[in-house]
């Protein structure tokens, strides 16, 4: 279909009305994407036909929908994890050697690579830390990773993982430039897992920017330090 | 007019407080809007719980692209209307709401341009738009604001307005096109 300045004015404008629907409307967005020229007509038309809404009547909507907000906001299904990075693991002969092994594994692991997520940067004092957990031969990411720096909270969305073996969970770790792995706590596959950030796990993460993922009994390693072997280790990206 | 700039200035600061990550400035930008928010989501759909949930999905969608938001867009408040528009007759599509025109509708419509509509445009600031909705035919405008206000299809028009839907259609291209050239007057 030709795009002609009369065509998009006149598309742009029935798309704004809302008249404009089903495939033409898919097409019509496709076309908005593409050019700065058709979003400016959209543009025109939203402002302009938007002074209607000017004289609508307002009413009041009911409490619960602004408790219905914050709660798809900012509550995911309870409370977020607190890091347990303020009672250090107990230094096992098991978490000594353990910790040597981590880049030797991680090598070992050569499924796991980290992609770099094209992102709004947001206007924030330090750093943001987004990436995703993603394995060889499997096209979406396993979790995709980001951070919020204005509550300290680091978010994992599952997008292809599969439930842990009967009996297992996964377990996310902070990999510290030197030092023990901090838990973040036992990851579930089911939701969006949101879990907050002590002063000293986001200070150790955004220094190595390195998570990984264990396997572990169910409900976590007993020990504190990963017991189970590591599944994946990945890079955040600043934004 | 004043008082218009005023509280865009107001609104604006509190987008870009959002757009920082600040819930308090969320939460104050809810309680200023929300009531004309609603207001629009429920006449254009017509019933509560399909308002509701396009309120809701319109204030988690300006949470997350507050940032987003530019002046070419036009005003804050705008911006923000026409987010909560275009959830609102998603979700009337994906829920097949059909429109009919009750006994009450167009006179409905037609009394609001003549009467609180226009008062109200002008309150608004509107003075241009108003002008050049009376410049349309009676058919054209009736369309054009039955599509706006109720999210009336091609189709619902047509029974609506006892005409052919190729009538309709070309009701509203020609009466948008008409519209816009007086615009730019």
């Amino acid at each position: 279909m030709n795009k002609t300045p009369e065509r998009i004015e006149s598309l742009a404008a029935e798309y704004v009305l809302g008249s404009l629907r089903g495939p033409a409307r898919r097409r019509f967005e496709r076309w908005m994407m593409e050019s700065v020229r058709v979003r400016q007509e959209v543009w025109f038309w939203e402002t302009r036909l938007g002074e209607l809404t000017g004289a609508v009547e307002e009413k009041r909507p009911p409490e619960a929908v602004w408790q219905r907000i914050e709660q798809r906001l900012w509550s995911d299904r309870g409370h977020p994890a607190k890091a347990r990075t303020t009672t250090p693991p107990a230094r096992t002969p098991r978490g000594a050697w353990f910790w040597p092994g981590w880049s030797l594994l991680a090598t070992a692991a050569a499924l796991v690579m980290a992609v770099v997520l094209v992102r709004q940067p947001a206007p924030v004092a330090y750093p943001q830390l987004s990436g995703a957990i993603v394995q060889q031969n499997v096209a979406d990411p396993l979790w995709l990773v980001s951070e919020t720096t204005v509550d300290n909270r680091l978010k994992l969305r599952p997008v292809a993982a599969a439930e842990p073996e009967q009996g297992k969970d996964y377990e996310l770790w902070i990999v510290p430039e030197q030092g023990d792995p901090l838990s973040l706590g036992v990851l579930p596959v089911g939701g969006i897992y949101q879990v907050t950030l002590t002063d000293a796990a986001r200070e150790a993460l955004s220094r190595s920017r390195t998570l990984a993922i264990s396997l572990e009994p169910k409900g976590g390693s007993p020990t504190g330090a990963p017991t189970g072997p590591i599944l994946h280790v990945t890079k955040l990206y600043e934004l | 007019m004043a008082l218009m700039e005023a509280e865009q200035e107001e609104l604006m600061r509190l987008l870009g407080s959002v757009a920082q990550g600040n819930r308090k400035a969320f939460q104050q930008l809810y309680e200023r809007i929300s009531g004309r928010m609603y207001g629009l989501c429920f006449k254009l759909a017509g019933q509560q719980e399909l308002a509701e949930e396009a309120l809701q999905d319109a204030f988690i969608r300006i949470w997350h692209h507050a940032g987003e938001y530019h002046s070419e867009r036009g005003a804050p408040l705008s911006w923000m209307m026409t987010i909560a528009r275009y959830r609102t007759l998603d979700l009337m599509r994906a829920r097949k709401v059909r429109q009919t025109a009750g006994d009450d509708l167009l006179e409905h419509v037609e009394d609001e341009r003549h009467g609180p509509l226009e008062a109200s445009l002008h309150q608004a600031g509107s003075a241009a738009l108003t002008g050049c909705l009376e410049e349309l035919s009676e058919v054209q405008r009736d369309s054009i604001l039955l599509s706006y206000y109720r999210g009336f299809t091609h189709d619902e028009l047509a029974e609506a307005l006892s005409s052919p839907i190729g009538t309709v259609k070309s009701w509203i291209r020609r009466g948008l096109i008409a519209l816009k050239r007086c615009l730019e007057r």
